[in-house]
């Protein structure tokens, strides 16, 4: 248990401020991550043992130690929270078990049994979401026939939107309104070093407010470098469908006047 | 709003694949190499143009389904002489066959026709979560599930009993008119030639032509009206045992997922006696194997022990061709591209275009007592562009929104849950207008979609990390 308490403080840290960044930092971080750990294998394979006696009946299958680690574990493919979020979970592969529907002990009556979440009392809205997006990942990866007798009803609303907030939205907000000031530091006081302005004169200035306005708006829009294309086709492709019908019109148009 | 400009690019780079300024770049082509060869384009009324005298405006209507079928009723009418050529009267188009509840009324189809009629639709998201929606159905409204062959034949019976001449022939080209009034000269093969050997190769001199000869139009190539993107729609029908049909009494499915299809959908839907399992593509169009077994293994359950009885496929167009008129020549339904966005339904559209053209030909002709122009044609696209350019751009939207990737569309599938959405859907469906709606309703609607698309890229963004 003592490996679970270790590893739960760096988890939670690191994967979060990666999350809106692409795949490519995503495995950059977690690859930092893994370095942090000395070593990766023992710890998780002993964990498995530990995790035996624990709540939680899944365990970690790893592509280089199948036969331990899998030793009860009935489904071929599960990944595990360790407790809170974003934990590094290996993918494996099938193994030479076949491919069974998606089970999980919380997973009752095609809906997500809230009453099996509890956390001191209260729903873990974190375990939740890790639920759900490792029930959607084994669906992607596995996809399986939709069934009358056990229809689905899960509705991601349930989970309250202060939720969702404090897990995604405010790691994001932190990030932004953190280049917003380094921004506005900068060029607050590049102005002022240039024309001696100084910060409330420049508040007065109409030119100097609309680079601020410039400047909130481009770190709202611009996360990653490719938003700068990804915007600037945003427009195009907005207008795609309207030049599509309309170009019968033009036809029109271009040949009349060339009548005149 | 990041996660939604990554999945625009996504979408757009898709579209890369396909030549994107095809339409405009054709559309400019064809303008500079045919003006010499267009005398006159005025855009006046037809109160100018000479009297037809002794005889009534010939107009032909190449290609006999829906759209050729109800244009030709019109003209027919409107006291036109009018020429219907169809290549296949008994042709079964492969088709989703779902005709709204206007249509009945608009076209005074019989009942009977319609083999089956639907009130309840699933809607089955990625993960499987299954929407019903219909719940705000009344009890008259349904959609009518149709067989193609019993339709079209319908129609064109109806048109030869209003008066107009219906050939059972190939249409093979067509000659452009020397003046503003020389005929077109139409070359096609007649199967019903007594001259036997010969190939039954005929004329035909008409002063208009409607093109309502589907996707694959002959008549759109005659008039050089430029190409536009399709999507293959691949369809299998199965024969299910007497109990599983039971539960597709009137109920039809919807699948979306990156499985079933990229940029479309996978859908079950109910024939007179079996089902019609398929799924399209505009992008993956070599893939649609793949997603179609990726359909049946989503409806596996439900059409256990079935048996197929049929394959098929047809393209479907996903927007109207650059040109759909030139002189006296339109473009009705499938050949001008009248195919909607998001749920690919064409066979009203097909039918109310056809109308449409055919009584902008009978007015602009005063009921064929006088010469057609260019200018009368237009009319009948300024008509439809008016009336149907909201419905085609709301469900354009609708596809760029909610078809792009696998958390949108399950946050598509978590919105129709929503009775407001699904009243709202409906009554746009059932009737063809973009019904306004009540304002705070729509704001709480823009709230929740947003929401929606939120916690579904959300968990995307968590299953992204899972697979690290």
């Amino acid at each position: 248990m003592s490996i679970a308490l270790f590893s739960s403080p760096p988890a939670t840290h690191l994967p979060s401020p990666s999350s809106p960044h692409s795949t490519a930092k995503t495995q950059l971080a977690l690859r930092h991550f893994i370095s942090l750990r000395p070593k990766k294998q023992p710890p998780f394979w002993v964990f498995a043992e530990n995790g035996a006696g624990s709540t939680s009946t899944a365990a970690i299958v790893e592509e280089d130690k199948p036969a331990a680690a899998e030793e009860k574990v009935s489904e071929d493919k599960k990944e595990e929270s360790l407790g809170s979020n974003g934990s590094v979970a290996v993918d494996a592969t099938a193994a030479p078990a076949p491919v069974t529907a998606f089970q999980d002990p919380r997973w009752i009556g095609g809906t997500w049994d809230l009453t099996q979440f509890q956390k001191d009392g209260k729903t873990d809205w974190d375990a939740v979401i890790d639920a759900e997006a490792r029930r959607r990942k084994w669906l992607q990866d596995n996809p399986e026939s939709s069934n009358n007798d056990n229809p689905i009803v899960f509705d991601t609303s349930i989970i309250p939107w202060w939720a969702w907030i404090k897990r995604y939205h405010l790691p994001e907000a932190e990030l932004l309104n953190g280049r917003a000031a380094m921004i506005g530091f900068i060029m607050a006081y590049l102005v002022d070093s240039l024309t001696g302005v100084g910060l409330v004169d420049q508040m007065g200035n109409f030119f100097c407010k609309t680079l601020l306005f410039v400047a909130v708006v481009g770190v709202l829009v611009i996360r990653k470098n490719e938003d700068i294309e990804t915007v600037k086709r945003l427009l195009e492709e907005s207008t795609f469908y309207d030049k599509q019908w309309q170009a019968t019109w033009q036809d029109e148009t271009s040949s009349s006047s060339m009548k005149d | 709003m990041a996660s939604i400009a990554l999945n625009l690019k996504t979408f757009v780079g898709l579209r890369q694949a396909s030549p994107e300024n095809n339409p405009i770049t054709a559309l400019a082509k064809p303008s500079s190499t045919t003006t010499a060869a267009r005398k006159q384009l005025r855009i006046n009324a037809a109160k100018t143009s000479p009297k037809v005298t002794g005889r009534n405006l010939r107009v032909a209507v190449v290609g006999g389904g829906p759209a050729g079928g109800s244009a030709a009723e019109t003209l027919a009418k409107g006291g036109i002489e009018t020429f219907l050529i169809e290549r296949k009267l008994d042709n079964c188009k492969p088709c989703g066959g779902a005709i709204p509840l206007c249509m009945v009324g608009e076209f005074d189809l019989p009942l009977d026709i319609i083999d089956r009629r639907v009130t309840k639709m699933k809607m089955i998201s990625p993960s499987n979560v299954a929407v019903d929606i219909g719940q705000t159905l009344k009890p008259h409204e349904y959609i009518g599930m149709v067989r193609r062959e019993v339709l079209d034949a319908f129609l064109r019976d109806r048109a030869a009993t209003a008066g107009a001449t219906l050939i059972n022939g190939l249409f093979l080209k067509m000659e452009m008119p020397s003046s503003k009034t020389a005929p077109y000269r139409l070359h096609y093969t007649d199967y019903n030639a007594k001259t036997g050997v010969s190939g039954g190769k005929k004329t035909l001199e008409v002063d208009a032509v409607i093109g309502a000869d589907g996707a694959n139009s002959r008549i759109a190539k005659s008039i050089n009206a430029g190409d536009y993107e399709y999507a293959i729609a691949f369809q299998e029908r199965v024969k299910i045992p007497d109990e599983k049909m039971k539960y597709y009494e009137d109920l039809a499915e919807m699948y979306v997922g990156d499985d079933v299809s990229p940029d479309f959908y996978g859908w079950v839907f109910p024939k007179c006696d079996h089902v019609a399992v398929g799924t399209g593509t505009v992008t993956h169009k070599p893939d649609i194997k793949k997603f179609q077994l990726a359909t049946r293994l989503r409806a596996r359950d439900k059409i256990a022990g079935g048996k197929i009885i049929r394959v098929e496929a047809h393209p479907i167009p996903e927007h109207p061709r650059p040109r759909r008129l030139l002189d006296r020549a339109a473009l009705v339904g499938d050949a001008a591209g009248y195919v909607t966005k998001c749920s690919g339904e064409g066979i009203y559209f097909a039918a109310k275009s056809g109308r449409m053209c055919a009584e902008a030909i009978v007015e602009g002709s005063e009921n064929g007592k006088r010469m057609v122009e260019e200018g009368d044609l237009r009319k009948y696209l300024e008509k439809w562009d008016k009336t149907y350019w909201p419905t085609y751009k709301v469900l354009d939207v609708l596809q760029k929104l909610f078809y792009r990737s696998n958390p949108a569309r399950e946050a598509f599938v978590e919105m129709c849950a929503d009775e407001y959405v699904q009243k709202m859907t409906f009554d746009s469906y059932l009737y063809k207008k973009v019904a306004p709606g009540n304002p705070i309703e729509d704001l709480k609607l823009a709230v929740n979609t947003i929401g929606s698309l939120v916690r579904a890229n959300a968990l995307r963004r968590e299953m992204d990390k899972l697979s690290v």
